[in-house]
């Protein structure tokens, strides 16, 4: 802008507000600013909302990115051992042989874990404070399987709707990984029967939950 | 972990580069609060920026020998979540669309309760947002990047991204009653 008695650009707006103007424009826009008042109020309201953007962070859920790293780390495990060549296939296929091999490594991990974690918990001696810090752990991780639980059958539901219309290897293919799943979740409400205050057992099966809500919801967007 | 400890971070990451996934645990459990501030901001529910965490990290996992320490791990992994992202946003069809040419006939035409929801804070205005003035307004007033990085990202015009910006910025406001 050359003339300071025209009103600002957006652009202008913008960049005044966001330090990126041009600095021979600078001069003329501020003082612009300082003699007019619309335009000095709409650039106050840019500069509250970037300052309020930069202040604000969303809250981290701390207990569904716990529960997220056995599933990270199945993955990682599965892809130590099947190395995937990227010109070999493509990436659609690349994609769903990882999560095939996921799955398969989600459930012998589990099954290990699952043996270990129990074994580990018989030795565990734990005090008061202890016993009510795993209480709520216990009762958050519970509820949080049971959500994923919900949301399984749910999208099992949909599936159920959709079957006839899939073709016959996806549906093989879609039961083979789901039975490899549900094997690992029978497998740790059978452990968290024999051990129903390990809460380290509990996390697990919450995440085998949302493993077959994640393999559901692919199944469902590929469709 | 200390993520201010750099010679911590340092043997740390070293470690997770060698096969360590103990070493990579640390790594998610010091950086994913970010990634998923990151991710939940350029998408529309927790699910999905969970998902996509997920991913970011399988990602990083899978690249992180290519890590040589010019920026920070943060840096890195931020830049590489960023991609992801982004990726994911153009593999969507409900997004796609709008990634790539800004247009969204719904833009304005929330109902009144949505408005009035909106307003309840910054993520959940951010939500109300279409696809591309979102993915646009996080990643330069949020994440700093410029008008031609991400313009080469998203594949626009450094003057569409612009124009995103300031049509974000002006949504924001609205609903955020500023």
């Amino acid at each position: 802008m050359t003339d300071s008695h025209r009103h600002l650009t957006e652009e202008q707006r913008h960049a005044l507000a966001d330090g990126s103007l041009p600095a021979d424009q600078l001069v003329s826009a501020e003082t612009h600013r300082r003699e007019c008042v619309a335009c000095a109020d709409d650039v106050a309201r840019i500069e509250i909302l970037m300052t309020r953007t930069r202040d604000a962070s969303p809250a981290a859920p701390a207990r569904a990115l716990d529960e997220l790293w056995p599933s990270i780390r199945m993955r990682i495990e599965a892809s130590k051992v099947v190395p995937f060549s990227p010109n070999a296939i493509r990436l659609e296929s690349r994609r769903r042989a990882r999560r095939v091999g996921s799955a398969i490594m989600m459930a012998a991990a589990l099954v290990v874990a699952a043996v270990a974690l129990g074994v580990r918990a018989s030795w565990r001696r734990p005090t008061p404070f202890s016993n009510a810090a795993d209480t709520t752990s216990l009762i958050t991780v519970a509820d949080s399987a049971h959500a994923y639980e919900t949301e399984a059958q749910t999208l099992l539901n949909q599936l159920e709707l959709r079957r006839s219309m899939l073709r016959p290897e996806t549906v093989v293919a879609i039961d083979h990984d789901l039975h490899i799943v549900d094997s690992a979740i029978a497998e740790l409400k059978e452990a968290i029967a024999h051990d129903p205050n390990n809460p380290a057992l509990r996390r697990l099966l919450a995440a085998s939950y949302r493993q077959k809500v994640d393999l559901l919801k692919r199944v469902g967007n590929a469709g | 972990m200390a993520t201010d400890d750099v010679g911590a971070v340092d043997d740390v990451v070293r470690r997770a580069q060698h096969g360590d996934v103990d070493a990579f645990e640390a790594l998610y459990r010091a950086h994913s609060p970010a990634i998923y501030a990151l991710c939940r901001r350029m998408v529309r529910t927790d699910g999905e920026a969970l998902d996509l965490v997920q991913d970011i990290f399988v990602r990083a996992w899978e690249r992180l020998t290519t890590f040589r320490g010019q920026s920070s791990l943060a840096t890195w992994l931020h830049r590489l979540g960023v991609n992801v992202v982004l990726e994911h946003l153009r593999s969507t069809n409900r997004d796609a669309q709008r990634l790539i040419e800004g247009n969204d006939n719904t833009f304005g035409s929330r109902s009144p309760d949505a408005q009035i929801d909106a307003r309840i804070d910054l993520d959940a205005a951010l939500v109300q947002l279409p696809g591309g003035a979102r993915t646009v307004f996080v990643l330069h007033d949020i994440e700093g990047y410029s008008h031609d990085e991400i313009a080469q990202m998203i594949g626009i015009a450094s003057g569409t991204a612009r124009a995103q910006l300031w049509r974000a910025r002006r949504a924001l406001m609205r609903l955020l009653d500023l």
